[in-house]
């Protein structure tokens, strides 16, 4: 038998408006998210050092500004190459870890707490072990020279060229579980039915992880991809606890310069004009990957 | 007007209200607040006040609220100390509020809490100093002290003390136990270095990421290459790219080929890892300036080395040298100075009377610059206060106190400004100037010809 849902006049009579009910919600959204982002883009038009009562209006001038310094894009090239490495490294790490843990291992509760732990622990509380651990006189360069590896020992944190890969390093030590704990789940809902299949049809383990568990995961992995895009996008606790963003910007990100030109330098106008960019890359990345996983599902 | 009118407004007006609550707390907004008289010494009357700041933290500044209590006993003051790298961050939003702090710290150019930013919202001091000490009052302190935090005409903090930067200082100890003297030239610097490294001593520490104390070496070792040169630079009087600049710049990237900065000092911070590495006598040269002076004193000595980590700590004799002659012209002892901190008076202060009265305590009357004087953490900036010695129990009394007393004469007679004449932009760029050489990422020449064309965009 056939339900029948009430027509949209019957509903109107019998359910309650939903404006009120929505309307504590909207207004904390209108009045904080939306206020704020008005209020950055209002001051992003004025050279103003944050606390003065004084501020001049420069227009454009501070986008003007931003497009041509060479640390704003510096910070972009980062945080494009470090979402890239993270991205890729966590969906790497996490997948199989997922993946071998839904496999009749011994332990599994305990592997997974193991893997899952970095996740909660605040890297405020973890950057001064990270600065000791890969600083010149570190633990990692006790045990490289320790296994004979004295080549590679190396000040880490103080290389420009290897400040920005530790920082990535740490990121995905940090982030993998978290990424493992999604993939996990999401491996869960696959019907064992469709599993059985296709090893009755002769898949091997690879086969059935690339063929038939990787594609159901998509979404999982869509959803990572853009909460991977926001958080490069906001990185700031890392980077500045570990390397202050240096050394020589080695390792600023937008969300470092923000606060270096913000609060430090008191260009508080301008730090507005790349918190701005930095939304409308989110916005425009969060955008562009969902518009790409709608076409890939098709 | 419809239901549905009628809820729409209804959503409009409960986000105006929500919006309108919000743009009080958001963007520029002036208020100057009331000028109270100060309060006198011994009032009756009570007041409790907050001053917040960044150092120099307990036990100073305990010993500092006590010896003012002995003038106001009714005043009581509560002591907020912030992370110095969080300072800016944190006072911003607390001078704002309505909860402002009563007193907070203020400092020269780009340093944390610099007055040229947060003096705005600081009370004008010029007529409490000027009704305390009379027309005169300007003669009666440092120079630097007053010009630094006089900002649009408005004296708008007192510097509580001088610091000054330049020297090193040396683990008399560890230097004694190895036959050592201190070196007085780059040569004499790295057969020092190879003697102590050979003992498995760590020779010099500085913590290259920590910017401000790049520009402090630099400083010291431009004043080398011509005395005066880098304060004309820094005006606008001579260009970056001058040879006087492109070989300060060698003989900084000296240090690091040759072995005198540690491996890796371009990752390391000064506080807190370079100054425990010093307190736990892992290394026995350090770059730091007269704050350092403090620890000669034993008991200050050992609340630093438990907060460096060192379990039992037992104090060690430390002794202050110039930078050693890298140029070989013989310019050396060269330092230069900046307040260390000054109270400003909050204009949101609802405490204004006893506020001023801690202000002008701690920075023009003699009762407080002689407990600043004592604590031997800064030199005082009201003229005729000098440590009273005789009070003062040091480690080594026998090597420090001619070693101290001669670091001090040759501050009292430094003109040169720390950070007074830095603007936070040029201080980031003399950092990535630094940085860069350090790293090898550019060259003198090349650092030198980035910095000028920084500098001609500020």
């Amino acid at each position: 038998m056939a339900i029948r849902t009430g027509s949209r006049r019957a509903r109107g009579r019998n359910q309650a408006p939903g404006l009120p009910w929505i309307l504590p919600a909207m207004a904390l959204v209108v009045g904080l998210i939306y206020y704020a982002i008005g209020d950055t883009f209002y001051i992003s038009t004025l050279d103003w050092n944050g606390v003065s009562p004084f501020a001049e209006e420069v227009g454009a001038g501070n986008f003007a500004k931003m497009f041509a310094d060479p640390v704003f894009w510096q910070s972009l090239t980062h945080t494009a190459v470090f979402f890239v490495c993270t991205f890729a490294l966590q969906t790497l790490i996490g997948f199989t870890f997922a993946a071998i843990l839904h496999t009749e291992v011994k332990l599994r509760t305990v592997h997974k707490v193991i893997v899952f732990l970095p996740t909660v622990l605040a890297p405020a509380t973890m950057a001064p072990t990270f600065r000791l651990l890969f600083s010149d006189a570190g633990m990692l360069n006790d045990i490289l020279r320790g296994i004979g590896l004295d080549k590679l020992a190396h000040p880490w944190l103080a290389d420009p060229n290897t400040a920005l890969p530790t920082i990535m390093l740490i990121t995905v030590w940090q982030w993998t579980g978290m990424t493992f704990i999604l993939y996990y789940a999401s491996m869960s809902q696959i019907d064992s039915d469709i599993l059985e299949a296709a090893r009755l049809d002769g898949a091997g383990n690879f086969r059935v992880l690339s063929a038939i568990v990787w594609p159901s995961c998509r979404g999982t992995t869509t959803v990572m991809a853009i909460l991977g895009f926001i958080g490069a996008l906001k990185t700031f606790d890392v980077p500045w606890l570990v390397t202050v963003g240096g050394p020589n910007h080695a390792t600023e990100f937008l969300g470092t310069y923000i606060y270096r030109q913000g609060i430090r330098n008191s260009h508080v106008g301008y730090a507005a004009a790349i918190s701005l960019a930095l939304l409308v890359l989110a916005v425009a990345g969060a955008i562009l990957m969902t518009l790409n996983n709608r076409r890939q599902a098709k | 007007m419809t239901k549905k009118l009628k809820r729409t407004m209804a959503a409009l007006a409960a986000a105006a209200v929500t919006a309108a609550g919000l743009t009080a707390c958001a963007g520029p907004s002036g208020g100057t607040g009331a000028e109270d008289d100060v309060a006198p010494a011994g009032t009756d009357a009570e007041a409790s006040i907050i001053w917040y700041g960044w150092t120099p933290g307990p036990p100073a500044t305990d010993n500092y609220i006590k010896a003012f209590n002995e003038m106001y006993p009714n005043i009581k003051v509560e002591w907020k100390q912030v992370d110095i790298d969080g300072y800016n961050a944190a006072v911003r939003p607390a001078i704002a509020s309505d909860s402002s702090p009563d007193v907070y710290q203020m400092s020269a150019g780009s340093a944390n809490g610099g007055a040229v930013i947060f003096g705005d919202s600081a009370l004008d001091l010029t007529n409490d100093v000027k009704n305390l000490l009379g027309d005169d009052w300007r003669s009666k302190f440092s120079a630097v002290a007053i010009d630094t935090m006089t900002v649009n005409d408005r004296l708008v903090a007192l510097a509580a003390g001088m610091v000054y930067a330049g020297n090193l200082w040396i683990n008399q100890d560890i230097f004694d136990k190895y036959g050592l003297t201190a070196p007085t030239t780059l040569d004499e610097w790295k057969t020092v270095c190879a003697t102590l490294e050979s003992n498995g001593v760590g020779c010099f520490v500085q913590g290259v990421a920590q910017g401000a104390f790049d520009i402090d070496t630099l400083h010291a070792i431009a004043e080398q290459v011509e005395p005066g040169w880098f304060d004309k630079a820094l005006t606008g009087q001579a260009k970056w790219t001058d040879e006087q600049w492109v070989q300060t710049l060698e003989l900084w990237k000296r240090l690091f080929d040759e072995g005198i900065m540690q491996d890796g000092a371009a990752g390391l911070m000064q506080y807190p890892e370079v100054n425990n590495a010093f307190l736990a006598q892992e290394y026995a040269m350090v770059m730091m300036g007269t704050w350092y002076t403090m620890y000669v004193q034993p008991e200050t000595m050992k609340q630093a080395m438990e907060a460096a980590g060192v379990a039992d700590p037992v104090p060690f004799t430390i002794t202050p040298i110039m930078l050693p002659d890298l140029v070989g012209k013989g310019n050396t002892g060269h330092l230069f100075a900046d307040p260390d901190y000054a109270n400003g008076v909050s204009a949101k202060s609802k405490n204004v009377a006893a506020a001023k009265a801690f202000t002008l305590w701690y920075s023009a009357r003699p009762e407080g610059q002689q407990a600043i004087a004592d604590s031997l953490n800064l030199l005082p900036v009201l003229s005729g206060v000098t440590p009273n010695w005789d009070n003062i129990e040091l480690v080594n009394p026998e090597v420090q106190e001619s070693a101290v007393k001669d670091l001090f004469e040759v501050a009292e007679s430094s003109t040169s400004q720390r950070f007074g004449g830095i603007s936070a932009d040029m201080n980031d760029a003399l950092v990535v100037t630094a940085q860069s050489v350090a790293t090898g990422q550019a060259t003198p020449q090349q650092a030198a010809e980035t910095l000028q064309s920084t500098a001609d965009s500020l």
